[in-house]
């Protein structure tokens, strides 16, 4: 329970917040905030011994036991690893936005109620052992991210950026959602460790490759992969304490996290391992070649994310391969997985620093536009520093923490090659791709980096005198980028403390704990590592390209506008509005004639083909009276007069036909031998003949109107579908008579009518004794028809209008 | 009075006030007074039902003591019940908020009686357990809301009551020749009646054939493809709180016939009736998100989530299994209680704003927290998202659909829910978010006023979330009740048999 209580602090702790906000002017609200993740780090920094022995933490709480619903918490490697960056990432975070957001000016009452939200969100999606629960906490970051993003929600720029993020990753989620649902179906288990115990019962199962697909969904919406990552440059309209958080260290990583978790699952679908390393390296390449494109501090980070979240999720993809082989390749693969945690982590440090630096740039400068940035070095020289670890860390060098990772993922995409794998031809694609990216994604690091503190000062084009940052603000970042160096040296704590309890939990068929993972990380694998030349070729082909930077720069500009995603996006969203206008006015037209010829035509459709298809035809001749010269001639009447009635042009020969079928069906009663039918018949057909006839005599003559004016010629359209229409009614109901199965209950009236019910007349009995109750809310209907009238007549709160006609009835 | 005799009550209670009402027609006072003292009545009775009908099971009542199936019967099963109960208590929060908002005119001229009477009508076809007497209660709450559409007589209303009627009369025309081609086939009307009988015949073309023409005459009142055509007009013309009735309650009516009726009567040719409803219903789904995202106007926009929702709710009933059938019924509830809700809300929004339009709106969250929260809640609400009211049905929708097979039909229902929130939560975006437009905004303390039974409604349908273990058995019951039909038979016919 207490460690449900730790998921759901923060949340609690929002409910305060606008209280203190309101109540405590004089103290920045971020101060009671930062208690809460400072508190939760230390909290769960205690298990760090425990599960690195392999003793996972577990707890439940239930939410609706008769669904199955439990909020069922496990905590391994992984988890725990992911909660120490959400709440230590988080504890940094918050420090920084207490300098970054200023007390007066802004409504933090707000920010900080959405930022513990997403803590508590984040929290849940990682340590939730219950499929629904953590797709219940899943939405909740999508969520609070959306109320981040738009936190400025005036601009216009950030409610449709918060938009655009919430309608991919929730879109993502719910298709996540489908395929958890099909997992629990070929399962019976929401709990995602019992459904690993039973993989080997699902994996041939054709609804399994389903579920892999939508889950996959799921994971490549949220981070941020290709196609879907163009929510995330949109996301940077989100203060940057939140774009730092929310969308380069935690957040996004949810995706990372979620193929992760679900690697002993999946991973046996060749389907899976393909797909995510194949859109983890486009995603690699696409983001760091259209880094270089950016002129936005934020965007050129955005988009320096995607890659970075590309190349993790292609380690996790590799490393899935080693539920597929046997032998000595099993290692090479579970290396890959052992550095995508490693990379994971180093990422969080080293671009969760460039954010905070890319804030500070923005908030003493007043811009992030890289085009009037320069020569900040001498001016802001700690923010400088802090911005150097960040960005060599990230574009591979030594000696910092990205260069380790990096070289264990060139090490792991060649290890595909040594690895026996079906298709060797495209596994050769993969170093080349790594290769290229790694030089673009040095590109961009350099490129940040000179273009913001090197060259000359632009100080004319700056909103505001540029001066070194309070030292409140530096602290975060300095934090980190000291963890950046020192991850350098000692890299092996790091590993058997947090990356091997991770790797433990992901490669579980081919570790059984953290001990038994002996990968060692160094720096230096001799002169004959390839990695280590494939790294100099990164630094020497990247510098060059980066001199020559501005020659060919204008080359993004060549790319037609119109096919970019961004611009995809932008059409759908646009034409979930205007197409679907268009075709909705193409049908909603508003006039009831066209909607009975659509419904009509259904009606019919649907009865016809059922008919006919499902075999219900049937004609029977038994028990036929025979036909005589009456009912022909009545018939005809019968005919005649609805025709006339559609033909006329004149309102009181209308109502006459109308009475003339009336009567004609009294006849036909009679004839039938139902003489208390016939004579009800005639009382009404003679009452509403001279009602109508009273009441139309007063209506304008119809052919004033409407001779001429309406369009009255033959349409075989509408034709066909009152006949087909007729036809429906009167084949199913021959085929209804013809296939008569039971005794009717009007047997049982006949019996008893005189004994028990004690009447004469069968009909009235039926009405007001056997059917008492039909009789008394019939006339309950006239009651309530009779008060509509009055109101009709007595209130009208519009003015009439003249020269209103019954045109607009149509 | 017997204790069973309880099932009547719910019927007779709103029809007996409603009668009193029109006595006193000039009494504003009497009008509130009486009008939500009926509705809160019919409520108070539904509940103890309810307890009734979860502690003892189905309970039948046969008017006249003419045994079944030669009298009329009512039948309150869980499902019954759980709708006559929701039906009761929207009606007496709608009437609230017309107190605030209708105008005194109006209230004047019979709207307490005619909303009575149509609660009426609604109950009492939710409680028959005859296909005829159903008809006669569709006949009392479509009378009912002939009156309520034009009441006022504005020109929008009296030109698309005028459609109105003529869809409905269209319908009640071929619902009456359905009832006979059902009663020629088996002579019977007694719904408990015609499940045993149906079930001694077994599977025939023509039964399916009169199953389909059901689905066409309670679709047309359901809403769904391709009959849904004369809604979103007509839906439009009434002031708000009736739309908030019509919305809630009466396409609810026709889901719960094809409900009843594809689960207790048509039950031999599953095969063939069900998956053509199944087809329909994701037609349904695509018409719906087609007019649900055409429209910046914000009635418009909630109007043609009602058809998407059908579509969800079908979909479940066409997946026939316990699961979904289940997952219906919560998620019929949830739909009633937030599309109630969010029509209140955007009367409030058209009441401050004095606009439909959402593009001449912006900004109101600054002025209007409550409203605005509240409403992005009810949003989330709406479109499943955990742990709000729309969630626990959702899922149990999908999941029955994916134990029936129905994998593509289950991921557009998914997918439908991108729709719906999207449609949904542009009103927020744009009338909450974006730069300030100024209004002649109305005095705050109506605001206020309004504001109340909104927020009641809110909690309640939040609640209806949040704490569903509480409610779940009831929806248990409800899902085996439908599932084995012949609990329900053996509740009408159990004496005789």
């Amino acid at each position: 329970m207490l460690l449900f209580m730790a998921i759901v602090l923060p949340i609690l702790l929002a409910i305060f917040i606008p209280l203190a906000y309101r109540s405590m002017k004089s103290i920045h609200t971020g101060w009671f905030v930062l208690l809460a993740p400072v508190l939760l780090f230390l909290f769960y920094l205690r298990f760090l011994s425990p599960v690195q022995q392999g003793e996972a933490q577990l707890a439940r709480a239930s939410w609706v036991p008769s669904l199955d619903f439990y909020f069922d918490i496990y905590i391994d490697g992984l988890s725990l690893l992911f909660s120490l960056l959400i709440t230590g990432i988080g504890s940094l975070v918050v420090l920084y936005s207490i300098f970054y957001l200023d007390k007066t000016k802004e409504n933090l009452g707000n920010f900080y109620v959405y930022l513990l939200m997403f803590m508590s969100a984040m929290l849940g999606v990682v340590q939730f052992d219950h499929t629904l629960a953590l797709y219940f906490f899943w939405e909740l970051t999508s969520i609070s991210s959306f109320l981040l993003i738009a936190y400025w929600y005036k601009r216009d720029a950030s409610r449709f950026g918060a938009l655009k993020s919430m309608m991919i990753t929730v879109s993502g989620g719910l298709m996540m959602l489908v395929g958890f649902l099909t997992l629990y179906v070929l399962t019976g288990t929401y709990s995602i460790r019992e459904t690993i115990a039973q993989v080997d019962t699902i994996v041939d199962q054709p609804l399994f490759t389903v579920a892999v697909v939508l889950v996959l969904l799921g994971a490549f919406t949220k981070s941020a992969q290709f196609p879907f990552y163009i929510w995330l440059p949109d996301a940077m309209e989100a203060p940057t304490p939140v774009s730092a958080y929310l969308h380069s260290a935690t957040m996004v990583k949810a995706g990372l996290y979620l193929v992760a978790r679900f690697t002993p699952v999946f991973a046996y679908s060749e389907v899976w391992v393909w797909l995510v390393t194949g859109i983890g390296l486009l995603t690699l390449f696409w983001g760091s070649l259209f880094a270089v494109k950016q002129t936005d501090l934020k965007g050129i980070l955005a988009f320096s994310t995607v890659s970075q979240l590309g190349l993790i999720m292609s380690l996790l993809g590799l490393g899935g391969f080693a539920y597929l082989v046997t032998g000595d390749a099993v290692e090479t693969f579970t290396f890959a997985t052992f550095a995508a945690i490693f990379h994971l982590f180093n990422h969080a440090t080293f671009k969760g620093s460039l954010f905070m630096v890319a804030g500070i740039v923005d908030h003493e400068t007043g811009t992030r536009d890289i085009r009037k940035l320069g020569g900040l070095m001498s001016l802001m020289p700690v923010t400088f520093t802090i911005a150097m670890i960040g960005s060599l860390s990230m574009a591979g060098l030594p000696p910092f923490n990205g260069f380790l990772s990096k070289e264990m993922f060139l090490d792991a995409v060649l290890g595909l090659l040594h690895a026996d794998i079906s298709t060797m031809t495209v596994a050769y694609l993969v170093p080349i791709v790594a290769w290229v990216a790694s030089v673009f994604t040095f590109i961009y690091s350099i490129y940040f980096l000179w273009y913001t503190f090197m060259g000359s000062r632009k100080e004319e084009q700056l909103p505001k005198v540029p001066h070194e940052a309070p030292i409140g603000m530096l602290i975060s970042p300095a934090i980190l980028g000291s963890l950046v160096i020192l991850v350098f040296f000692i890299p092996n704590v790091v590993g058997d403390w947090l990356v091997k309890p991770a790797t433990a939990a992901i490669q579980s068929s081919s570790f059984a704990s953290a001990a038994d993972i002996e990968f060692y990380i160094k720096a230096w694998h001799g002169w004959t590592s390839p990695a280590l030349w494939m790294t100099v070729g990164v630094v020497v082909v990247g510098f060059l390209l980066y001199k020559m930077l501005p020659k060919w720069q204008s080359i993004y500009s060549k790319w037609p506008e119109r096919f970019t995603l961004n611009r995809g996006y932008d059409t759908l969203m646009d034409g979930s509005l205007n197409w679907n206008r268009a075709l909705s006015d193409r049908f909603m037209t508003g006039s009831i004639r066209d909607y009975l010829v659509y419904m009509f035509a259904g009606m019919a459709i649907l009865g016809i083909t059922t008919l006919f298809t499902q075999g219900g035809f049937a004609i029977s001749t038994e028990g036929l009276a025979p036909i005589r010269l009456f009912e022909i001639v009545l018939t005809i009447i019968l005919v005649g007069s609805v025709m006339a009635i559609l033909i006329t042009w004149s309102r009181l020969t209308a109502v006459i036909a109308l009475g003339g079928v009336g009567y004609t069906v009294a006849l036909f009663y009679v004839i039938f031998k139902a003489p208390d039918l016939a004579l009800t018949q005639l009382v009404i057909e003679t009452i509403s003949v001279a009602l109508f006839l009273t009441a139309f005599y007063h209506l304008p003559k119809l052919d004033k109107h409407y001779k001429g004016k309406e369009d009255t010629s033959f349409r075989l359209g509408n034709f066909l579908i009152s006949i087909a229409v007729g036809l429906t009614v009167t084949l199913i109901g021959i085929s209804a008579y013809a296939q008569r199965q039971m005794t009717s209950i009007s047997e049982y009236y006949k019996e008893t009518v005189y004994t028990e019910a004690g009447g004469g007349n069968i009909v009235n009995v039926i009405l007001v004794d056997y059917r008492g109750f039909d009789t008394l809310f019939e006339i309950g209907v006239l009651m309530i028809a009779s008060i509509g009238i009055i109101s009709m007549i007595t209130l009208r709160l519009q003015k009439k209008k003249k020269g209103v006609t019954v045109d607009e009835i149509e | 009075m017997k204790l069973i005799n309880l099932v009547v009550l719910p019927i007779i209670v709103p029809l007996f006030i409603g009668t009193v009402l029109l006595l006193f027609r000039k009494s504003l006072l009497a009008q509130r007074a009486l009008g939500l003292f009926g509705a809160a009545a019919t409520l108070v009775v539904s509940l103890f039902l309810l307890a009734k009908v979860a502690e003892d099971g189905i309970q039948v009542v046969t008017l006249g003591s003419w045994a079944a199936p030669y009298g009329i019967s009512l039948v309150s099963d869980m499902l019954s019940i759980l709708l006559v109960a929701t039906a009761s208590l929207l009606t007496l929060l709608v009437l609230w908020y017309s107190v605030y908002s209708l105008g005194e005119k109006r209230e004047l001229s019979f709207f307490y009686p005619a909303t009575l009477f149509m609660l009426t009508g609604i109950n009492g076809a939710f409680t028959t357990g005859d296909i005829f007497n159903l008809f006669v209660f569709f006949e009392v709450f479509l009378m009912a809301s002939y009156v309520l559409i034009a009441l006022g007589g504005e020109r929008i209303q009296l030109r698309e009551s005028m459609k109105y009627i003529i869809v409905n009369v269209v319908a009640a025309a071929l619902f009456v020749i359905t009832i006979g081609y059902l009663y020629s086939i088996t002579g019977t009307l007694n719904m408990a009646d015609l499940a045993v009988k149906l079930g001694d015949i077994g599977s025939m073309g023509v039964i399916s054939t009169v199953a389909i023409m059901f689905l066409v005459v309670f679709g047309i009142k359901a809403g769904i493809f391709p009959l849904y055509f004369w809604l979103p007009g007509s839906y439009y013309a009434p002031p708000l709180p009736v739309l908030a009735l019509f919305g809630a309650l009466l396409t609810k009516v026709g889901i719960y016939s094809i409900t009843r009726v594809y689960t207790l009567i048509f039950t031999t040719d599953v095969a063939f009736t069900h998956d053509m409803l199944m087809m329909l219903a994701i037609a349904t789904i695509l018409f719906g998100s087609i007019g649900a995202l055409a429209y910046m106007d914000v009635k418009k926009i909630i109007i043609y989530n009602i058809v998407i929702a059908v579509g969800v709710i079908l979909f479940g009933v066409a997946a026939f299994n316990e699961v979904a059938v289940t997952g219906s019924v919560l998620y019929l509830i949830h739909d009633m209680l937030v599309k109630a809700l969010l029509f209140l809300m955007i009367g409030v929004l058209i009441f401050i704003t004095g606009k439909t339009n959402l593009r001449e709106m912006g900004g109101l969250i600054r002025h209007y927290p409550v409203l605005g929260w509240t409403y992005l809640v009810a949003v989330f609400a709406l479109a499943g998202i955990p742990p709000l009211s729309g969630f626990a049905g959702k899922i149990l929708i999908l999941q029955g659909g994916l134990e029936g097979g129905f994998v593509w039909q289950s991921i557009v229902v998914a997918l439908s829910t991108m729709v719906v929130l999207l449609s949904a939560i542009r009103i927020f975006i744009y009338a909450f978010w974006g730069a300030e437009k100024s209004f002649n905004s109305p005095p705050k303390a109506k605001y206020v006023n309004r504001m109340i039974p909104v927020v009641i409604l809110f909690v309640i349908t939040m609640g209806y979330g949040v704490f569903i273990e509480f409610l779940m058995p009831l929806f248990q019951a409800t899902g085996t009740q439908l599932m084995d039909s012949s609990l329900y038979i053996d509740a009408v016919l159990g004496g005789e048999k």
